[in-house]
């Protein structure tokens, strides 16, 4: 009997104690768990572009520096040495897994065979999210970038707004396997199948190149002189078709429309050899990715599995307007 | 008890319920856990409130802090970029003296320009027409034909008598492949022909744009510049602001005046930089701060409540030794007391001087306890002894020879009617002497026991003596101590009418005196001198009736004290009265004993 009352009396005395500790230990946790970005300190973020020299993804990876600056994350920037190695961007995505990241956000060169790898850093625990170009796995938690459907049609309507004459139009797309160009070439067929003043649509896929872009643009327009209008869907290939336009000296004859923007291809918009660019907001598209990765690390909610971002059409007559030279002219340079 | 018993009874009865709640709580608690759940509870209350009152001061003088910072960093970064425009103010003197040369002039104005890294170009204008006349870009090539010139634009055209004017940021429109943002400062000059020309210098902007991006408040906080009309000249977070994904509240920010300006998350400050419609903007954020400082006061909270928590164990553990400790070995000490009270030996315990007061106590009561136990059977001892020795006195060998011989003597007289009565006697003497074991007899059985005694005494002394018996009648029923009567009336006979030729007289009276009984046998004979009464009283007499009185004595003392007890009257030549006093005993009231 003494035992047990001296066994009742130990509890009693820390019954209260206890439980105040316990309380300040939820209260602790719990104002914890309010400043999540707090834990953030020691993650790592790896983004994986398809160049690292291009002026779109230099302003990608600003933007999301930017971000991991204010989130307090580790970001790594990398990227494959041309547009066309998936393997070597495999290869990078396998490394990330092997340094510890806690995600990986990538630009897809290939479309297909870029997911096995993509589905392996995911079941290794990575948050996989795709900016700008998709890649064919349902465990990507997030796609960022711009609605490339909706590019497509932006670059028709450029094209039909540019001129009234019937067009024989030339299509310069990269990579069969990279999405994003398929996606805007898929919308920008679809605005112009309406459309009766066109006579005629031919695609051909270069590399992802200034050099190739600029000769098989040429060996095209050489082939086939009736083509009047050119589109084409990526920085490096804007160039090249620019320059073909220029050897050819047909920058009159010949509607162009481009996408992204560098200083080059900004001259060229102002010499005439293109004649609209559909600007991209890089920016947000690295800032975003960033900023959504750490709110699923954080178990925070996304708003949805797709986030687009802005797309601006711009031509010699706006691109001098202050708005326009904003989105143009990075502050990067 | 009492000073509740004072109070209104409303009162009592609030305060009885209370306190009856609070006891039903703490019921069968040790006091050293109600202590500490006290003291724990008390001091965590406080430290809870203190951390309360802290963060809010706390918050407070870090807002005021963080406007301070905030207003030191742009006036700073207004000084900056005040020396930056000082910086193109002087370029803008040496661009116009240099203009002023001949034939020097051309060479003079790209040397400074491609020396100078913030100057981008130079270019000059006819005022009334715009047209461009000169330009000096250094060691970049400018474009072969443009439609577009930033640089020079009617609403940065500097009135006659204006030193310059300063345009917002633009991007650089006339070099080839290069689009610099420059802010552009137009100014009126003369040439060496005294002709007055627009001069326009196009200065880099990215030195004060790499500036300002440097400037941080806070974790998240920076500085921004807008102009007069609402303008962002620039922002390090320009991109978001351009992509949709940020909003400054520039309208209201270039309306306020100068100072902070609080808003739901952060603070602003506006410097407006003199000489120009410029302002600087610095945006700091409060939540970040503030919830930085209330997590460390969470942690020193935490820290402090288990030292806290830690000091209490302690403290409890002290009182344990200083209150429950000694508290429980008094206990045991008590619980052993309570088994085996006479053997039991107090060692004082250690304590608190209350403690040490309270064991003192129960030492003193415990001596005590033992010293009424020993003493009470003691008495009961002497008791037994002396009741012995009363009915030993009574077989007295002699007085049944004395008395068995004139049974003898009268039965051969042939008077055997007196034989009888004295058979009967004697018989009845030892009857009531004897009285089934009982002390307490009735003071009636007392009487008819003298009065036997007495009856064969007359006859042996030959009627010598004659005896009265007084008694109150309401006295009769009182109990009293057997044999008490009988020793009284032998000392009587023996001392008092042995030596007398008289006839001598023993009166017996039994009388009541407010709550006592006083029984006294009283003779006329020779009497005794003081000194003799307090022999017999202290049993130092020597006569066997000496020893029948002190017994008588002994015996009334044990039983009901010492205020009660047998008194000794003597005048000598006159007679001796010996009176006993005692209660009036109810039957059954000693029954026990």
């Amino acid at each position: 009997m003494e035992q047990g009352e001296k066994k009742r009396y130990d509890l009693r005395l820390w019954i209260f104690p206890c439980a105040l500790i316990l309380l300040i230990v939820v209260i602790a946790m719990f104002s914890s768990t309010l400043r999540g970005e707090n834990r953030s300190v020691n993650r790592k973020i790896v983004l994986i572009g398809k160049s690292t020299e291009s002026e779109f993804f230099q302003t990608v990876f600003a933007g999301a520096k930017v971000a991991a600056t204010e989130y307090n994350v580790e970001l790594t920037t990398c990227g494959p040495d041309t547009e066309e190695n998936y393997l070597m961007q495999n290869e990078l995505i396998g490394q990330a897994v092997l340094d510890g990241a806690n995600a990986v956000i990538l630009s897809a060169v290939d479309y297909e065979r870029n997911a096995e790898a993509v589905e392996q850093a995911a079941e290794a625990g990575l948050m996989v999210i795709s900016i700008d170009s998709d890649v064919d796995s349902k465990l990507v938690r997030c796609r960022i970038g711009t609605d490339n459907y909706e590019a497509g049609r932006l670059a028709a309507r450029a094209m039909l707004e540019g001129t009234d004459e019937d067009l024989q139009i030339g299509i310069v797309n990269f990579d069969r396997n990279t999405a994003n160009g398929q996606e805007r070439e898929a919308g920008f067929r679809e605005a112009m199948s309406k459309e009766p003043r066109v006579r005629s649509m031919r695609t051909i896929n270069v590399r992802s190149s200034v050099s190739d872009a600029r000769e098989r643009t040429q060996e095209m327009l050489e082939a086939h002189p009736e083509i009047n209008a050119v589109v084409t869907f990526n920085e490096w290939t804007s160039l090249g078709v620019g320059r073909a336009i220029r050897k050819l000296q047909k920058k009159d004859g010949i509607m162009a429309v481009g996408f992204d923007s560098n200083t080059v291809s900004v001259g060229l918009l102002e010499t005439g050899e293109l004649d609209a660019l559909i600007i991209q907001n890089p920016y947000a598209i690295g800032y975003f990715g960033v900023e959504t990765a750490v709110r699923l690390m954080n178990a925070e909610s996304v708003s949805s599995e797709r986030i687009d971002t802005s797309t601006a059409l711009v031509t010699r007559e706006n691109m001098y307007l202050p708005e326009y030279q904003k989105i143009i002219f990075p502050y990067t340079q | 008890m009492k000073e509740t018993g004072l109070k209104p009874e409303s009162g009592m009865k609030k305060k009885n319920t209370i306190q009856a709640r609070w006891n039903g709580l703490v019921r069968d608690w040790p006091i050293s856990a109600i202590l500490m759940e006290f003291t724990v509870g008390m001091v965590a209350l406080s430290l809870l409130l203190g951390a309360l009152i802290f963060v809010t001061v706390y918050r407070r003088s870090l807002i005021q802090n963080m406007s301070t910072q905030s207003a030191q960093i742009a006036e700073q970064a207004s000084n900056t970029v005040r020396s930056y425009q000082d910086g193109l103010r002087n370029s803008v003197e040496l661009i116009r003296s240099s203009y002023r040369l001949g034939s020097e002039r051309d060479k003079r104005l790209n040397t400074i320009v491609s020396v100078r890294p913030e100057i981008i170009a130079v270019t000059a204008y006819e005022p009334e027409t715009g047209e461009l006349l000169n330009a000096w870009t250094g060691d970049t090539l400018m474009k072969p034909y443009f439609t577009v010139n930033l640089s020079f634009t009617s609403s940065n055209l500097p009135e006659t008598g204006e030193a310059f004017r300063i345009s917002p940021p633009h991007v650089e429109s006339f070099l080839l492949n290069s689009y610099p943002w420059v802010v552009s400062i137009s100014m009126r000059a003369k040439d060496y022909n005294g002709k007055e020309r627009i001069l326009v210098l196009d200065s880099n902007f990215s030195e004060i744009a790499s500036y300002i991006n440097n400037i941080g408040i806070g974790r998240h906080g920076y500085c921004f510049i807008i102009n007069d009309d609402g303008n962002i000249i620039y922002h390090p977070q320009q991109q978001l602001i351009f992509a949709g994904l940020k909003e400054e509240d520039t309208v209201l920010l270039s309306r306020s005046p100068d100072g902070s300006l609080a808003a739901e998350d952060a603070i602003y400050t506006i410097q407006s930089l003199p000489d120009s419609n410029w302002r600087i903007v610095t945006v700091g954020y409060i939540d970040e701060i503030i919830s930085e400082s209330l997590q460390k006061c969470i942690v020193l909270l935490v820290v402090l409540l288990l030292m806290v928590v830690l000091a209490a164990f302690l403290s409890s553990f002290v009182l344990t030794r200083l209150i429950t400790g000694p508290t429980h070995e008094l206990i045991l000490a008590m619980r052993t007391f309570e088994k085996k009270a006479s053997s039991f030996h107090y060692t004082p315990i250690e304590g608190s001087s209350e403690m040490m007061e309270l064991s003192d106590s129960f030492g003193h009561m415990v001596l005590r306890i033992q010293e009424l136990m020993t003493r009470v059977r003691n008495e009961e001892i002497a008791l037994r002894k002396t009741e012995l020795r009363a009915l030993q006195a009574q077989i007295n060998p002699h007085f049944l020879y004395n008395t068995l011989d004139s049974i003898a003597w009268m039965c051969e007289d042939g008077r055997s009617r007196e034989a009888v009565s004295m058979v009967n006697a004697l018989a009845r003497l030892f009857r009531i002497s004897i009285s089934k074991g009982h002390e307490l007899i009735p003071i009636e059985k007392e009487l008819e026991h003298a009065k036997s005694y007495l009856q064969i005494q007359k006859v042996r002394y030959k009627n010598q003596f004659e005896y009265i018996f007084e008694a109150e009648e309401q006295c009769l029923s009182y109990y009293c101590n057997k044999i008490t009567l009988q020793p009284l009336i032998e000392n009587a006979i023996y001392h008092g009418l042995n030596r007398m030729i008289d006839e001598g007289l023993i009166r017996i009276r039994v009388a009541c005196e407010g709550e006592d009984v006083i029984l006294s046998v009283s003779d006329n004979g020779v009497g005794m001198t003081e000194e003799q009464c307090r022999d017999i009283l202290e049993g130092r007499s020597e006569s066997k009736g000496g020893i029948g009185l002190k017994n008588v004595n002994e015996r009334v003392k044990i039983y009901f004290g010492e205020a009660y007890g047998m008194r000794i009257e003597s005048e000598p030549d006159e007679g001796t009265t010996v009176s006993i006093r005692m209660p009036k005993v109810e039957r059954g009231a000693y029954g026990a004993r």
